[in-house]
């Protein structure tokens, strides 16, 4: 091919409607609107299976066919000579261009007639650029160059807590994303990831008028929880009204009490980029804008590489050795005022104080150790060690989980019940401060 | 004796459209054109398409070649489409009103995609890449129209012999 197909990745966002002309065993051609061309690979494209059609019938028929597709910014068309090699209806690929396509009917009012039956895939044969007297479309902004300024004020940290907040202030230094959240995957106590049940929570977020920290999302579900089941970055340019796609789903178990996402409530646009470090999931980086299109295909393609950056920091961080050195004891805090009623449920491992929903799973059942240490021997002072080895706490196998666990502790605290703080003392040491005597109870 | 148009569909056709009309190559390959507009004869039995002499030569050699001819008509605002077929078309002279009328098709149709948000001056794009000069006109007797409209209704024979379906 003369034009690399990727050059062409702007005529593939959904952004004008292509065309498809097939023809049947006699010879008819027929054309026919096509809501998505994805770029699939170098060689290949994948177009929206909506409806049964002619279309479709004569690609099953007779294979080849020519897509035309625009680009937005300057209405040049360049022709595909495609020939139709199979048709995926689940995995990635096929879940990428359903979440697309809820952005592009909600964009063209077509949200109620849209729906994907599956994704068919093409190899491309040829490129025709149908108007080389046009000027091509003005450049992207540098995506490249966001990236690296995103890196760079990114910088060496060596703080799980601290890197998760500059992670999210960078995407603003870098890319001018304004609202983002950073969700790990929630290893479930008794489950492996991707089991039903996983989940993912909200660690940090950052341009939402709550945190949301704690907040959950289940895997498979809504843009997050897709990139994470799927391993794939999910983007959509328009704002959608399906709810399959708000970021704001269900949480795992919806009988339980719930955080909820801090998301904007009409994002114009979303993308969510999954945190893999080698083949292991550690998370989702999700990011919204008011504007439509606001993310092109190379920000997606420079968040994927950040998400890679940022798995692989969190992963350095939690394979970094615990301090040694108890820090000298201090002086414990003060408690006065009323006692705080805590109580456990040991089922879902959630705690409540005074009656008010405060945490649940690994987190829960760490601070209800904490607390129980505290009530028998009066203890202050803990480390990671202790807890990772503490058969009473369900902990998952991986050890950023403790890790980002006692920040999701630590910041729901700081939020909902400053009376009980957690305070970290050092690299994998931390201590307890109590404002008010407890009153524990479990369920 | 031949299919005749509606005046809906008459002014339809005539309206903000997105067009597109196809053929089979004699390689056996479908080609598809973007066309700049048409005019529907007095008697609603034949319509004049233009597209670029250029832009268009793979459908023009198709037409040589004796393809079957279809022609694509979508309005941006509402996705009402309509697809008409026809088993051949015959060129025709393009006249000074004829290109005038294709501006006017070229002009509505980017004024549609700018009341529609698709980018900032999407109208002086279309006008730029579809310009009225160097068209070929294309007279088609359709055969068959069907409602192409997304949705359940896709494919509906509205007029002519079905010979086949959308």
């Amino acid at each position: 091919m003369n034009i690399p197909l990727e050059s062409l990745r702007p005529c593939l966002d959904g952004a004008m409607p292509a065309v498809v002309a097939t023809s049947a065993p006699d010879g008819t051609p027929n054309v026919a609107y096509v809501s998505q061309v994805h770029f699939v690979d170098a060689r290949h494209v994948a177009l929206s299976f909506q409806f049964f059609s002619k279309t479709r019938e004569n690609v099953l028929a007779h294979p080849y066919a020519e897509v035309q597709v625009i680009e937005p910014g300057s209405f040049r068309h360049f022709r595909l000579r495609v020939q139709y090699l199979r048709t995926e209806t689940a995995g990635p690929l096929f879940e990428y261009m359903r979440a697309q396509l809820a952005g592009i009917a909600a964009k063209t009012g077509m949200d109620k007639v849209f729906v994907l039956r599956g994704a068919d895939v093409y190899r491309v044969l040829d490129i025709e650029n149908v108007d080389p007297q046009l000027p091509p479309a003005p450049p992207l902004p540098d995506a490249l160059l966001a990236l690296r300024r995103a890196f760079d004020h990114l910088g060496a940290c060596d703080d799980l807590a601290l890197l998760a907040d500059r992670a999210l202030a960078a995407l603003t230094h870098g890319f001018g994303i304004r609202h983002a959240l950073l969700a790990m995957l929630d290893a479930k106590l008794d489950a492996t990831p991707g089991a039903p049940g996983s989940a993912l929570y909200t660690l940090a977020s950052q341009g939402y008028p709550v945190s949301g920290v704690g907040a959950e999302v289940a895997l498979g579900e809504g843009l997050i929880g897709v990139a994470a089941q799927e391993k794939i970055p999910v983007r959509i340019n328009h704002r959608t009204p399906d709810y399959t796609y708000h970021a704001a789903l269900r949480v795992a178990d919806p009988v339980l009490p719930r955080i909820p996402l801090p998301v904007l409530a009409n994002p114009h646009s979303q993308i969510a980029v999954p945190l893999v470090h080698g083949d292991r999931l550690l998370g989702v980086l999700y990011a919204e804008s008011e504007q439509d299109a606001f993310f092109s295909h190379t920000d997606e393609d420079a968040l994927v590489v950040y998400g890679r950056h940022l798995a692989a920091l969190i992963d350095r961080i939690a394979a970094l050795p615990d301090d040694e050195a108890a820090p000298g004891a201090l002086p414990a805090a003060t408690q006065s005022g009323a006692p705080l009623a805590v109580r456990y449920f040991a089922h879902d491992h959630s705690v409540f104080i005074d009656n008010d929903y405060l945490i649940k799973g690994v987190a829960g059942s760490i601070l209800w150790a904490l607390l129980n240490e505290h009530a028998a021997h009066g203890r202050h002072e803990f480390s990671n060690r202790e807890l990772r080895r503490d058969p009473r706490l369900p902990l998952p196998d991986f050890a950023d989980n403790l890790e980002t666990r006692l920040i999701l502790l630590q910041r729901r605290l700081a939020e909902r019940c400053p009376d009980i703080a957690l305070e970290k003392t050092g690299r994998g040491r931390f201590r307890l401060n109590l404002a008010r005597p407890l009153a524990l109870g479990a369920a | 004796m031949t299919l005749q148009l509606t005046p809906d569909q008459v002014a339809f056709l005539q309206g903000p459209m997105s067009m597109n009309i196809g053929a089979m190559g004699r390689d056996g390959w479908p080609c598809v054109c973007r066309a700049h507009g048409c005019v529907v004869a007095r008697d609603r039995r034949s319509l004049t398409v233009w597209l670029s002499a250029q832009r268009g030569k793979n459908i023009l050699d198709a037409l040589d070649a004796g393809s079957a001819v279809t022609l694509v008509v979508s309005r941006p605002a509402t996705h009402a489409t309509l697809q008409l077929k026809a088993g051949s078309a015959t060129r025709v002279a393009v006249s000074a009103a004829h290109k005038l009328a294709s501006a006017r098709c070229v002009a509505a149709f980017g004024a549609e995609l700018d009341a529609l948000n698709y980018g900032t001056q999407m109208s002086a794009l279309v006008n730029a890449a579809l310009p009225a000069d160097h068209l070929v006109g294309l007279r088609l007797t359709p055969e068959v129209v069907f409602d192409q409209t997304p949705g359940p209704q896709s494919g509906k024979v509205l007029a002519g012999t079905l010979r086949t379906r959308t």
